[in-house]
């Protein structure tokens, strides 16, 4: 019986064997290992694969951002500045008032089905839009930026425009901000002839721009397949050079468990937010395996946003600065780093996240304001020391020397500083507005009664982000506030998020995401008509922050007619930064760490800190970049 | 009570079972602390970095409402709903992924499900009894004890460990099995459909390990209550062979309850194994029902539980009605 038994396994275990060997060099959707850039994708699993109209909801992480769709501008998200892609230059502005523009577009660009991309299709596109705009949900950004049926055909590669409003952000409207643009460009030969039907079409599989097509993706929305097109030289950015990878197939490996195996079997190149530890797990088995940097903090921190605890301000006692302030001097910010990210982490003091793009506009410019910075009783908060003091504690807990930044780099990698963390402090301000510890060692309110607090943070969608929010809340408990970390869904934490009713304070970074000098882009959202009662269900639309500061929202009102950029319009930024700052209006945290570890077996020449062309990450339209800039090793 | 009468009295228990079903399934969702409108504007929101403006927003909200069916109050949407659940079996589009039907998002994961938790769970199901029945049927000697300790080993592990356990040693130490397979797209063959079936073996081994654990424990102690009953001593006086015995008399009556558990097993097969579908990658109603749950797609909510409703009560139906073809004493009532 055991004979029979290994006579009739063997052949079994053989083919299974056979295949998972053949698997080493070819991918299991038949493409060659060598020739295929495997990537993890942002979402997990997609619901809507075969959405990809990009009027409409669209399945947003496999590719069609980064690879398929093309931009009138882009950017260089290694310097924070726009460059034209399907544009032949930047908008030609034709009146005063900055709202009447004229785009030329590059001629020779062709759409991946071989038909010739015109001004007709961004034509047909608004055109589109405003028609339809109650029956399709993703045109609102350019419906209420645009004047309605303003646009006028000059040729075939040039057209005019006229915006609602002055637009000195035409270019990261009409094109890439950070990630990507809201004003996606659709072939009017496919679309057109669906006249009404265009409400409903899916567009898979999508015809696109960009110098890859999809050649096959999954209907239960585990993975998507892009090949190079034969013509790709003509594609939307077929000028940057030649995309290396044959192939790049989005693809997702499941629960972090089995990612990271994955990853040590050499299954896929690029990952998107693997936990440290995991990350830590991999390279122990794998040395293919790399970190956005050698040193602490280990990963890449230039994301367009920062974490910060944000605040209903409206809502007694945070309506208080003595008691915003409290709670920021009470946050012991090194201890929350280094056990919920074991200090991968660059704090920021100012209310947006600080990177090589931000540092020379707003955090070396306010160095001194925040050195000199002076609370009502004479008290200087900022502590400039911050980052020495972290790289201390981690030598101590037997973090290797030369995995640490030292002089000049310790700045770059752990910020200019943050707030003291100062007990006696923090609870002397309380005291000034009548908030002391009770019997059971937790602050009261002012007229003696309990004070639970409630900190919304994310669930397990965000982990690292959960980990901070129960450490934060821990550090909090720990000085005497009663406060209890809440974790959400991300349906309940837009919830919260929109209004003041359901927030006291959430870790979240939605309205401190200033990327470049285009800080209007997430600050004009801070305005009179986005400020709600404290306990209104309303929704906010934006102001997040809960300001309801009239000289934040007049230097936001008089920027709207300043060139981005210009002095004065940098000025009435970093005035907003301070005001911000002064009110402690939001806490915010650090930058957000982003880890995208990468695997060296079958590509290299990542971004990396050493080697930084671009933001890394796959989920950025910047992503064509690393695309064209990766190297294969040679490995089959 | 006549066969007529018995039928026509489950029957109507069938149909108020899935009347208050849909009931309940219409109003839990919209208790949920959030709100798929506020849901999907927080996203534009933050894809737009916050620059919509408020007269965007609201309008972008009175669109939503409408194209969601959103309008109106509470009762004139719930007689909608059943209305288009009854009539058309139409769940309406998915409010996350608009304007994508449910009906598609739902019968894309369908198969997939079904395929594996209904194979693994009858494989389970027949293993587990078939152990258990040996184990309790010879309980007095040794072999019997060892397999159920396999069982006692099993039931206990809890079934993400288990599933880490079976991935690590069967995907990562001994790579046999692909860790995150990818399925086949396109017209089916031969080829693809036996590459389903070689994705689905790491799952199904290891959702068989989870269930196989229970099926014993449960049928053995059944075996070993009904070995000592009175007709079972009179079949072996009587000379009945051990096989005779043990099949004829301790399986028949042993397996009643084991056939009830089953059937309600088979019912919850088409909520999906979320866990199964995390970890192994594989495609089903499962993540779907949980994200459709984090964002409030009361649509997409509505037509996946009400398909595992219909297949509870289906399946407690089939049971009622073949009950007193496996047991003649209720035959007798």
């Amino acid at each position: 019986m055991a004979k029979l038994g290994r006579y009739l396994l063997a052949p079994v275990l053989a083919a299974l064997m056979g295949t998972a060997a053949y698997a080493q060099t070819m991918t299991d959707v038949g493409t060659p290992r060598a020739e295929t850039l495997i990537v993890q994708t942002f979402d997990g699993k997609a619901s809507n694969p075969d959405a990809q109209n990009p009027l409409n909801q669209f399945t947003l992480w496999r590719g069609l951002r980064e690879l398929g769709w093309g931009w009138l501008w882009e950017m260089d998200t290694s310097t924070g500045v726009s460059y034209p892609e399907l544009a032949d230059g930047m908008p030609e502005v034709l009146n005063d008032e900055y709202t009447k523009f004229r785009i030329k577009i590059r001629p020779g660009v062709y759409w991946s089905d071989g038909v010739e991309f015109t001004v007709d299709d961004i034509l047909y596109t608004l055109d589109t839009s405003f028609k339809y705009k109650d029956k399709l949900t993703f045109v609102f950004r350019a419906n209420g930026y645009i004047k309605e049926a303003s646009w006028t055909k000059i040729d075939d590669y040039t057209f005019e425009v006229e915006t609602q409003q002055p637009a000195y952000d035409f270019n990261t409207v009409m094109g890439v901000y950070t990630w990507g643009s809201l004003f996606i460009i659709v072939p009017k030969h496919i679309f057109e002839p669906l006249g009404a039907d265009v409400v409903t079409f899916k567009n898979a599989p999508a015809v696109t721009l960009g110098p890859y097509k999809i050649k096959e993706f999954d209907p239960n929305g585990f993975w998507q397949l892009w090949e190079k097109r034969e013509d790709w030289q003509r594609s939307a950015w077929g000028n940057l050079g030649e995309p290396k990878p044959k192939y790049v197939l989005y693809k997702d490996f499941g629960a972090e468990e089995t990612r990271t195996l994955a990853f040590v079997q050499n299954q896929y190149d690029i990952d998107t937010f693997m936990s440290p530890d995991s990350i830590a797990a991999a390279q122990a088995r794998n040395p293919a395996i790399e970190t956005f940097s050698k040193t602490l903090p280990y990963h890449d921190m230039n994301d367009a946003c920062s974490w910060g605890v944000y605040i209903n301000q409206q809502k007694a006692p945070f309506d208080q600065p003595e008691v915003r302030w409290a709670l920021a001097l009470a946050l012991d910010l090194q201890t929350v780093g280094i056990t919920s990210v074991s200090g991968q982490f660059k704090p920021g003091a100012l209310p947006l996240a600080d990177t090589p793009i931000t540092g020379p506009m707003f955090y070396d410019p306010l160095n001194d304001f925040l050195n000199n910075l002076t609370l009502a009783d004479g008290y200087k908060p900022f502590n400039p020391n911050f980052g020495p003091e972290l790289i201390e504690k981690l030598k101590t807990q037997g973090v290797p020397a030369d995995q640490l930044p030292s002089g000049d780099a310790i700045k770059a990698g752990f910020g200019a500083g943050w707030w003291k963390y100062d007990l006696a402090q923090s609870e002397k301000l309380l005291a000034s507005v009548g908030i002391k510890k009770g019997a059971d060692g937790f602050y009261t309110k002012a007229d003696g009664s309990p004070w639970p607090i409630e900190l919304t943070i994310p669930a397990d969608w965000n982990k690292v982000l959960q980990r901070i929010g129960f450490s934060i809340a821990d550090s909090w408990r720990k000085a005497g506030f009663n406060v209890t970390a809440r974790q959400v869904d991300g349906g309940e934490w837009n919830t919260v998020q929109q209004t003041n009713g359901r927030n006291e304070l959430q870790v979240n970074w939605a309205t401190t995401c200033v990327y470049n000098a285009n800080w209007t882009n997430t600050w004009s959202a801070l305005n009179p008509d986005n400020v709600k009662p404290f306990d209104s269900t309303e929704p906010l639309n934006g102001n997040y922050l809960r300001v309801t500061d009239p000289a934040i929202f007049d230097l936001v009102e008089k920027s709207r007619s300043l060139e981005i950029g210009s002095d004065p319009f940098m000025a009435n930024g970093r005035e907003i930064a301070t005001k911000l700052v002064e009110g402690m209006q939001v806490i915010n945290l650090m930058n957000i760490p982003t880890t995208i570890p990468t695997n060296n077996t079958y590509w290299t020449n990542y971004s990396k800190a050493d080697n930084f062309y671009a933001a890394p990450y796959s989920w950025w339209s910047s992503f064509k970049k690393t695309i064209v800039n990766i190297q294969p090793t040679g490995k089959q | 009570m006549g066969v007529l009468q018995y039928v026509a009295k489950r029957l109507g228990q069938y149909f108020a079972v899935l009347f208050v079903g849909l009931t309940i399934t219409f109003l839990i969702p919209r208790l949920l602390p959030t709100n798929p409108i506020d849901g999907y504007i927080g996203q534009i929101q933050a894809r737009a970095n916050g620059a919509l403006s408020g007269n965007d927003i609201a309008l972008l909200r009175a669109n939503l409402e409408e194209l969601y069916g959103l309008k109106g109050d509470v009762l004139t949407q719930y007689l909608s709903f059943l209305k288009r659940v009854i009539f058309q079996f139409d769940f309406g589009p998915s409010f996350t992924y608009y304007p994508q039907p449910v009906s598609q998002i739902v019968f894309t994961a369908l198969p997939y499900t079904i395929g594996l938790l209904m194979v693994s769970t009858l494989i389970a199901w027949f293993l587990g009894n078939v152990v258990g029945l040996v184990a309790g049927y010879f309980h007095t000697k040794r072999a019997a004890s060892i397999l159920e300790v396999v069982g006692i080993m099993l039931y206990p592990i809890p079934y993400y460990i288990l599933a880490v356990t079976v991935i690590l040693v069967l995907s990562y130490l001994i790579p046999i099995f692909p860790l995150a397979p990818s399925f086949p797209v396109g017209q089916m063959t031969l080829q693809k459909a036996g590459m389903i079936i070689y994705n689905s073996l790491l799952p199904a081994i290891t959702l068989i390990l989870a269930g196989f654990g229970w099926n014993i424990l449960s049928m053995k102690a059944l075996a070993v209550a009904t070995t000592e009953e009175p007709y079972v001593t009179y079949s072996r006086l009587k000379g009945a062979t051990n096989w005779t015995r043990m099949t004829g008399y301790v399986f028949r009556n042993a397996m009643l309850p084991q056939v009830t558990a089953l059937a309600l097993s088979l019912g919850t097969v088409f909520s999906g194994a979320l866990l199964t579908e995390m970890l192994f990658s594989y495609p089903g109603i499962g993540l779907i029902l949980r994200t459709a749950a984090s964002s409030a797609d009361y649509n997409v909510l509505y037509g996946a539980i009400t398909i595992s409703i219909i297949a509870v009560a289906t399946a407690g139906l089939v049971i009622d009605l073949i009950y007193p073809l496996l047991d003649p004493r209720i035959r007798h009532r």
